[in-house]
């Protein structure tokens, strides 16, 4: 059996930007590992192929060992077809068994389990093709799937899915190296610290909430407070952090300030003091010194994020605070508002007020309103040295990637740019 | 009606807090006139505002004087058809 994860352009795609702007949605964390993980270790699949929107096909290639977008992959073998939205934890269909296909209310595919012998009979040639035919032809399912529907759902469950993740990987004490003295509240069976990882001396480890899982390469600085559950991830560096419960943080992120129930994915860096609560951050972030999120409205109201740059989304929870695309950097002292939709490749300079609910990817926000600052170009520039600093390429791959990711993204952002060219004009008379 | 000359440096006087008779077209944005780097950004949106243009960014910041701005401006009219 043969598993493919598929990653549709369909509209509920788009609750997953600006993090999904850049990878398939398998991609997203949530707990200890990947969505992608968590299907492949529940299904128990020995082979997995991947199929992604086109623009990002070949920078995915670059960084997955699985074949992508390849219709060799729907050939040969017993096939199950999981949409990268379905949550792995009630995904209770069996591998292998009589060929069926399931969709949601929406009418999109959430699966299809394809025995070798009813290939033959379908459409192979795409996968949109191969599941077009599969629908008309095969049995449906008659349950229901669970599907993973916004970001903020994954910031919500990452609590519950880190208690679940530790006691799934089934490892607790010390493999690393600890500088007493380390104070550690519950119980020891409930902290595992890695391989080559480093805990400096005066560092709380308080597990009586949750677990605390803190991988190989880790580095603890002194007056780190870590609350469990949480997961630090390898190589990563906490600088004297107030690590409240519930983040699952690296690989190879540099923290310091106050984080709470957030999710940051590699290479991202949020250095200094300021406040971090309920966000979900893509990779090469940096956010600068006092950069702080609200995650709670001050009625205690249900947070709404905007996504598109119109609509607001009611998120159902007080606690939601900011959703923050790839390469985005903030300057000094900037404020995100509850909810925050921060695009993906933006420069934030902010003015020392609470920064608008939607800023677009690609842009330049100085001055209280988005610009067309340098363009693209420069921030491509900014990338390409950012990833040299940590021995990594940028490549043409992704750059041709971004190029389209900045056409998609080109209305919300021009209408943006207009509105701040006639603020401009007003403020200066 | 004034000069796209004229109408630049009015722009530039706004932007960068300046006398009008402070700005001469020969001057340069930055060495002579002081326009930081966040200044130059500003002066491409209220010059995109003014004329009703759209400049490609990395053209527009290469240029460097306000006679030049000026020409600069005047043939991404005449390619957009605005009228100056």
């Amino acid at each position: 059996m043969r598993l493919v994860l598929f990653d549709p352009l369909t509209d509920s795609r788009l609750h997953f930007n600006p993090l999904a702007l850049c990878r398939p949605i398998w991609e997203l964390r949530c707990g200890m590992t990947s969505l992608g993980d968590k299907l492949i270790a529940k299904v128990g699949a020995g082979e997995v192929a991947g199929f992604v929107p086109e623009y990002m096909a070949d920078a995915y290639r670059e960084q997955s060992n699985w074949t992508v977008n390849s219709s060799a992959s729907l050939a040969g073998d017993d096939l199950l077809l999981v949409n990268a939205r379905v949550k792995a934890e009630s995904f209770n269909i069996e591998p292998a068994g009589p060929s069926q296909v399931a969709s949601n209310d929406d009418g999109e595919c959430v699966f299809a389990r394809i025995a070798k012998e009813d290939l033959a009979r379908l459409n192979t040639d795409s996968i949109d093709s191969l599941i077009a035919s599969a629908r008309e032809t095969l049995p449906r399912y008659a349950g229901k799937v669970a599907t993973w529907n916004y970001t903020w759902d994954l910031i919500l469950a990452n609590s519950e899915q880190l208690v679940k993740d530790f006691a799934s990987v089934g490892r607790s004490g010390n493999d690393g190296s600890v500088e007493e003295p380390l104070a550690i509240r519950g119980s020891r069976s409930d902290v595992y610290i890695g391989e080559r990882a480093k805990v400096h001396p005066m560092v709380v480890i308080d597990a009586e909430q949750g677990p605390v899982y803190i991988d190989d390469g880790a580095e603890i600085h002194p007056f780190t407070r870590i609350e469990g559950p949480c997961y630090i991830g390898k190589d990563s560096i906490l600088l004297g952090a107030k690590c409240r419960a519930g983040n699952s943080i690296g690989p190879v992120c540099r923290i310091g300030g106050e984080i709470e129930e957030s999710i940051i994915h590699g290479h991202s860096n949020k250095y200094h003091d300021g406040f971090l609560g309920h966000a979900y951050v893509g990779e090469w972030v940096n956010l600068g010194a006092l950069t702080t999120n609200s995650d709670l409205k001050n009625d205690y109201s249900d947070v709404s994020v905007i996504l598109d740059g119109k609509a607001s989304i009611d998120t159902g929870s007080r606690k939601v605070g900011s959703l923050i695309g790839d390469h985005t950097k903030t300057s000094i002292g900037t404020l995100f508002n509850t909810g925050s939709y921060v695009g993906s490749m933006a420069l934030i300079s902010p003015t020392g007020k609470p920064l608008p609910k939607f800023i677009p990817s690609f842009a330049w926000f100085l001055e209280g309103v988005v610009t067309k600052g340098f363009g693209k170009r420069q921030l491509y520039a900014t990338a390409k040295t950012v990833m040299g600093r940590r021995q990594l390429e940028w490549t043409s791959a992704m750059e041709a990637m971004w190029d389209q990711i900045f056409e998609i993204t080109a209305a919300p952002r021009n209408a943006a740019i207009k509105k701040g060219r006639r603020a401009l004009r007003n403020q200066r008379g | 009606m004034a000069s796209v000359q004229d109408r630049v440096i009015e722009v530039t006087t706004r932007v960068l807090q300046l006398d009008p008779s402070e700005v001469k077209p020969e001057h340069s944005f930055t060495s002579d006139l002081g326009a930081e780097s966040v200044q130059s950004i500003e002066l491409v949106a209220m010059f995109e505002e003014e004329f009703g243009i759209e400049m490609d960014e990395d053209a527009a910041l290469a240029v460097t004087t306000v006679a030049a701005a000026a020409n600069y401006i005047e043939g991404v009219c005449k390619q957009q058809g605005v009228e100056v």
